[in-house]
């Protein structure tokens, strides 16, 4: 229970939850020409990646 | 311009709501006593107070409002955080929070009535009391306009919803739930929204682009500051120094709502860290906030398919700069992501602002006007209680601000006049040992007076001068910096005059308020990079590098 209210945990969680669900958006929805897909699949990268190294603090600290 | 959300928007905007109030739920156990509700028991890491200290402000006047000045004042808007900001940062970590945290005060005011007297605490107490309320009412109302205008929801169910959930979480866990939202919201408006900088930097060319298209004043930030009349803003450096000096050392160093941020770190050494650390990632938040202004003044130079939205009255509405380039490029999913950010900065400008009212509240105005010496377990009711009463209060103001624009004209106009004395008040009392209570009270007093005699006596875009119109200023802005620097100016006089003419307080009352009588701090970590003033220093190179890359 401590680990879960840590807010790395909290934010780490959140993050990852989003950034997977904007890469998995890149790859399924329709695009019009213009930069949407790649706008959902790079920013969905970067925040799962910030949001593992959160959990990754979570479970080290 | 409409908005159209889909399912993925909806459930990141439904996550997030559910995160912010699973905080509540989750902080609520650590909740026994009024110190951990309303100062989170002085024991929050290093970490989450700078990033709460900047977030607390980091509200929609600064996101909506900074992007809006990027597209009007061009780069000069850096100085709000290059030449303003910054350096009163590391002045209250270096030299202002020892006094602060040293005094174990529970607020600001507290800090007063410590170093001063009642009267002066009363004065600061009441007066910032109203303006939390009024500036989360605020925050309220702006937010619900702005999810009217694009996404056509019904004004009533924002403030509802916004007010709702604040309210429950802060209820719930008190300051530390705010404090940790506030910390989740960083994260949230600098990665929403940095995509917006990313791409449209892409499709301009980058800073190179937005030079090559706008005119020199709008992308050099000192270059055309030798008059006022040679840049957009309609200040010179002189004027700039002098205004920003008072008015956001004046912001950053005595309000309570971001001070507050600092005064509950573990100790002494990081208390003073909180706002040397914040300034860090403070002094990257222009590429952030103001770049999108930039951006939506070059972008239509380019076949982008984007145009500038107008207002009302034809003329462009730059209030909309950073939620049109939202709508411009962000598709499904991410869309959520970025409107998630501006509702995220709207909660956190209101929930900063119910926190310090509910603090000033209990500890301020109930505790030594109502009941004295109730138990601890009745000053946290009392707490939870205010919480709730400050977002009813609130909801008014927003209610109230939907209803006579020209209220919450006076009423800013008000809340400056009081603000911009207060820092030299803080100033003499912490640096001063001669300055006493009568002289910080009538200071105060005449600081405001002064204020609203430049302010009755000068006309800048139309407002002012309801005394005489006497003297013409060229901007709003110079007007406001014109105001700061005359009431701190006056603050000073009449405080050291005062001070003279009144008794000093009696020896050894003063011990650890005021710079002289205050042992020096020696449980400083070892390594320079943990200790606050080399620290500081390194932030103050970094900050006038990014001064001269723009200059």
């Amino acid at each position: 229970m401590e680990k879960l209210s840590d807010l790395r945990f909290i934010i780490g969680l959140f993050f990852a939850i989003v950034g997977a669900l904007l890469v998995l958006l890149a790859f399924t929805a329709t695009y019009g020409p213009g930069f949407g897909k790649n706008l959902n699949l790079y920013s969905g990268l970067v925040m799962l990646v910030f949001g593992i190294f959160m959990l990754w603090l979570n479970r080290r600290g | 311009m409409q908005l159209d959300l889909h399912a993925a928007d909806y459930a990141i905007i439904s996550l997030y709501f559910v995160f912010v109030l699973g905080v509540g739920w989750l902080v609520k156990r650590k909740v026994k006593t009024s110190n951990d509700y309303l100062m989170s028991g002085r024991s929050v890491p290093l970490w989450i107070t700078s990033l709460a200290f900047i977030s607390a402000n980091l509200g929609a006047q600064e996101v909506i409002g900074m992007a809006a000045s990027g597209a009007k004042y061009g780069i000069m808007t850096s100085h709000f955080y290059w030449i303003g900001a910054i350096p009163a940062m590391i002045f209250l970590g270096v030299l202002m929070m020892p006094f602060y945290y040293g005094s174990k005060a529970r607020s600001v005011p507290e800090y007063l009535k410590l170093r001063f007297d009642e009267k002066t605490r009363s004065l600061n107490a009441i007066s910032f009391a109203a303006m939390t309320v009024f500036s989360s009412g605020i925050s309220m109302y702006v937010l619900a306009r702005l999810l009217e205008l694009i996404l056509g929801w019904d004004f009533d169910l924002s403030v509802l919803l916004s007010a709702g959930i604040v309210m429950g979480y802060i209820f719930l866990g008190g300051l530390t739930s705010a404090v940790y939202n506030e910390v989740l919201q960083f994260f949230l408006i600098v990665l929403g929204i940095a995509p917006v900088v990313f791409v449209g930097l892409h499709e301009v060319g980058g800073w190179d682009g937005i030079v090559a298209k706008l005119s020199p004043p709008m992308t050099s930030s000192w270059r055309y500051m030798d008059e006022a009349g040679h840049n957009p803003m309609g200040v010179s450096t002189g004027m700039l120094v002098a205004g920003s000096l008072a008015s956001s050392f004046g912001y950053w160093c005595t309000d309570f709502l971001v001070v507050q941020r600092a005064m509950i770190a573990r100790n002494l050494a990081d208390a003073r860290k909180t706002p040397i650390l914040a300034a860090v990632p403070k002094m990257l938040m222009p590429f952030i906030v103001i770049f999108p202004g930039l951006i939506f003044m070059a972008l239509p130079h380019f076949s982008s398919g984007f145009s500038i939205p107008v207002g009302a009255d034809g003329a462009p509405d730059f209030n909309m700069a950073l939620p049109s380039l939202i709508a411009h490029y962000y598709p499904t999913g991410l869309l959520g992501v970025g409107l998630t950010a501006l509702l995220a900065s709207f909660m956190s400008g209101m929930a900063g602002n119910v926190t310090a009212f509910n603090t000033i509240w209990t500890f301020d105005i109930y505790q030594p006007y109502f009941v004295k010496n109730a138990s601890d377990r009745h000053y946290l009711w009392v707490g939870k209680l205010t919480t709730v009463a400050g977002i009813v209060l609130s909801i008014g103001v927003a209610y109230l601000a939907a209803g006579f624009n020209n209220i919450n004209d006076f009423l800013q106009v008000v809340f400056s006049f009081v603000n911009a004395p207060l820092f030299a008040t803080f100033l003499l009392g912490m640096f001063w040992k001669r300055a006493t209570g009568h002289g910080a009270f009538a200071g105060l007093l005449g600081g405001t007076l002064a204020a609203a005699a430049v302010h009755g006596l000068t006309v800048a875009e139309g407002k002012g001068g309801w005394i005489a119109p006497v003297f013409e200023l060229g901007s709003g802005l110079s007007h406001a910096f014109n105001m700061a620097w005359i009431a701190f100016s006056a603050n000073i006089v009449v405080t050291i005059l005062v001070s003279l003419a009144t008794k000093p307080a009696a020896p050894g009352s003063l011990t650890g308020l005021v710079y002289g009588l205050t042992p020096k701090v020696t449980d400083e970590p070892k390594a320079w990079y943990l200790r606050p003033v080399p620290l500081a220093i390194a932030v103050a190179v970094a900050c006038l590098i990014l001064n001269l890359m723009f200059a």
